[in-house]
């Protein structure tokens, strides 16, 4: 039980870094493309729609080839470490973040940008206006990133190792419970990952009701 | 200046964050990485054998990455892991050939077990493996039963093929060969819906078998030579990769092959089956490597990587590999 409540965290923790890493690029290149009204940005905002589907094990076996120590990053030497995992992750979530802010920020611009801008703010002032305005909307989508990043199996497989004590998370758990038959386990450890999601839904749903 | 009210704060919890990620992964310890196959892993020998290292070496943590012996040797090869533990003796043989394993010694051994339907339509209970494998293929072509294949290279696949090709039969692209892609209790109880025939290892077979999850077959041929499963540790070669570390897998491949290794070996799985999963080679070890040897050199045989090289040529590796046997 103290091993589930461990692996439970690491899952967090390691989810949580992830998107917060990846909302460092994702929501500057959002902020980026829904100002650009050309057709590079149109190709551009295609190729991150497209890569929203990407199977997780892709994206894993991409990393790995990477951080391989045969790999061109191999001297990093972080292959098997949580922190491959949290890379990986945000790699993997940022075609969400992007896709699904962009729409919000195309909406935004509409009002709360220009709004800014004709009230005598800078470029820059105009647009943490924007993301302040849309804030709420943001935590909805870092939410939907957060369960695509918690659920993932294939980078944690591939770069975490699923290395017990160390990079062993809730889905790579589930996966050895399966391979080892014990299937009752592995449903009890689907049913923590749904709640630690559902924990996490309701808080922000409450903070948005409580903002409006 | 709302802008610098917000920035400055998210900015500061944004590092924070890192950092806090950064040093709450950081290893305590020095570790060492093994890939490992997953039957030796699942069962929970390895942890056992690693928390009683633990227990003399407090400074040590070792990572065990657990895949099939294919993908273990390739991550061997690609020099991100210290040591391996595998039961493919043709695919050892090729990573020996590369010089990307030395100092290999066998440590466990147990037998595959051919598992097929309670009614066993193609009548193999109590037959030597190959005249087995042929029955099967024989029965399978009349449409009376299927087999099963993992298809995934690992260690038990690899055997299977071997069977095959001992038998002197190809079942690729039969119908009635279906291959799974996943590991063994996948393909256990796969083979358990379809009462169908499959290769599996004991350990595996045992486990499910007692848990009841497998009523429609059961365990039909377990004898044999061709059917001896053999569990070896190799070391990464240390002059390939200079970071992997040499001295500290060393020091856990002796003692695995310790007398007090060997034991805790023998003595896993007694007290939950009445009979251990796997035996110790410490008693065995010669005769153990003469079948290892048979093993890579059948395999040898046909294969494209090295037929340019002479048989002459291949059993002097065969005596380097056995001499080194002998170092740890």
């Amino acid at each position: 039980m103290e091993e589930i409540l461990e692996i439970t965290l690491r899952s967090i923790i390691v989810s949580l870094s992830a998107i917060l890493l990846s909302a460092t690029w994702s929501i500057p290149i959002t902020l980026f493309l829904s100002r650009q009204k050309t057709r590079i940005a149109n190709i551009i905002m295609s190729f991150f729609n497209s890569l929203v589907g990407i199977p997780t094990v892709i994206v894993g076996l991409f990393l790995y080839m990477i951080l391989s120590s045969s790999g061109p990053l191999g001297f990093l030497r972080i292959l098997y470490t949580p922190h491959a995992i949290i890379i990986g992750q945000s790699l993997l979530i940022t075609p969400w973040i992007v896709s699904l802010s962009y729409e919000v920020f195309v909406k935004a611009r509409n009002t709360y940008w220009e709004l800014a801008l004709a009230l005598g703010a800078d470029y820059f002032s105009a647009n943490m206006v924007m993301l302040r305005e849309t804030l709420p909307d943001l935590l909805v989508i870092l939410l939907i990133a957060f369960s695509r990043a918690v659920g993932e199996l294939g980078v944690a497989l591939l770069v975490g190792g699923n290395i017990r004590g160390y990079t062993r998370v809730l889905t790579t758990t589930i996966a050895l419970a399966v391979s080892r038959g014990e299937f009752e386990f592995a449903l009890a450890l689907g049913a923590m990952l749904v709640f630690v999601l559902f924990m996490i839904a309701l808080t922000i749903r409450l903070i948005k009701a409580y903002k409006e | 200046m709302i802008a610098k009210k917000y920035a400055i704060p998210l900015i500061v919890v944004i590092l924070a964050t890192a950092i806090v990620c950064v040093f709450i992964f950081l290893p305590k310890r020095e570790t060492i990485r093994v890939s490992t196959t997953t039957s030796l892993y699942a069962t929970g020998l390895l942890d056992v054998l690693a928390d009683w290292f633990k227990a003399k070496h407090p400074e040590v943590d070792i990572h065990f990455i657990a895949v099939g012996s294919g993908a273990a040797l390739e991550l061997a090869a690609k020099g991100d892991v210290d040591m391996v533990f595998v039961h493919a003796p043709s695919l050892e043989y090729e990573y020996i050939q590369q010089r990307v394993l030395v100092e290999g010694v066998i440590i466990a051994y147990n037998n595959f077990t051919i598992t097929g339907p309670m009614e066993d339509p193609a009548e193999i209970q109590g037959l030597d493996p190959i005249t087995a494998f042929k029955r099967i293929y024989s029965a399978c072509e009349e449409g009376k039963t299927i087999f099963v294949s993992r298809g995934d290279n690992s260690g038990t696949h690899t055997r299977e093929l071997l069977l095959w090709k001992l038998a002197g039969l190809n079942p690729q692209g039969k119908k009635w060969y279906i291959e799974t892609g996943t590991g063994m209790t996948e393909t256990l109880l796969t083979t358990n819906e379809m009462r169908a025939y499959t290769l599996s290892d004991m350990g595996t077979y045992l486990k499910l078998k007692r848990e009841g999850r497998l009523p429609n077959i059961e365990s039909l041929v377990s004898s044999g030579r061709e059917l001896i499963n053999i569990y070896s540790v190799y070391l990464v070669n240390h002059t390939m990769f200079p970071h992997t570390k040499y001295n500290l897998a060393k020091e856990f491949a002796q003692f695995v092959s310790s007398e007090e290794g060997q034991e805790l070996i023998g003595q896993f799985g007694v007290d939950v089956f009445g009979e251990p999963l796997f035996y110790p080679a410490l008693d065995r070890r010669d005769e153990l490597r003469q079948i290892w040897e048979w093993f890579a050199e059948i395999s040898l045989e046909g294969s494209t990587t090295i037929r340019h090289m002479n048989y002459t040529m291949n059993m002097k590796i065969l005596q380097i590999y056995a001499e080194k046997t002998l170092v740890l």
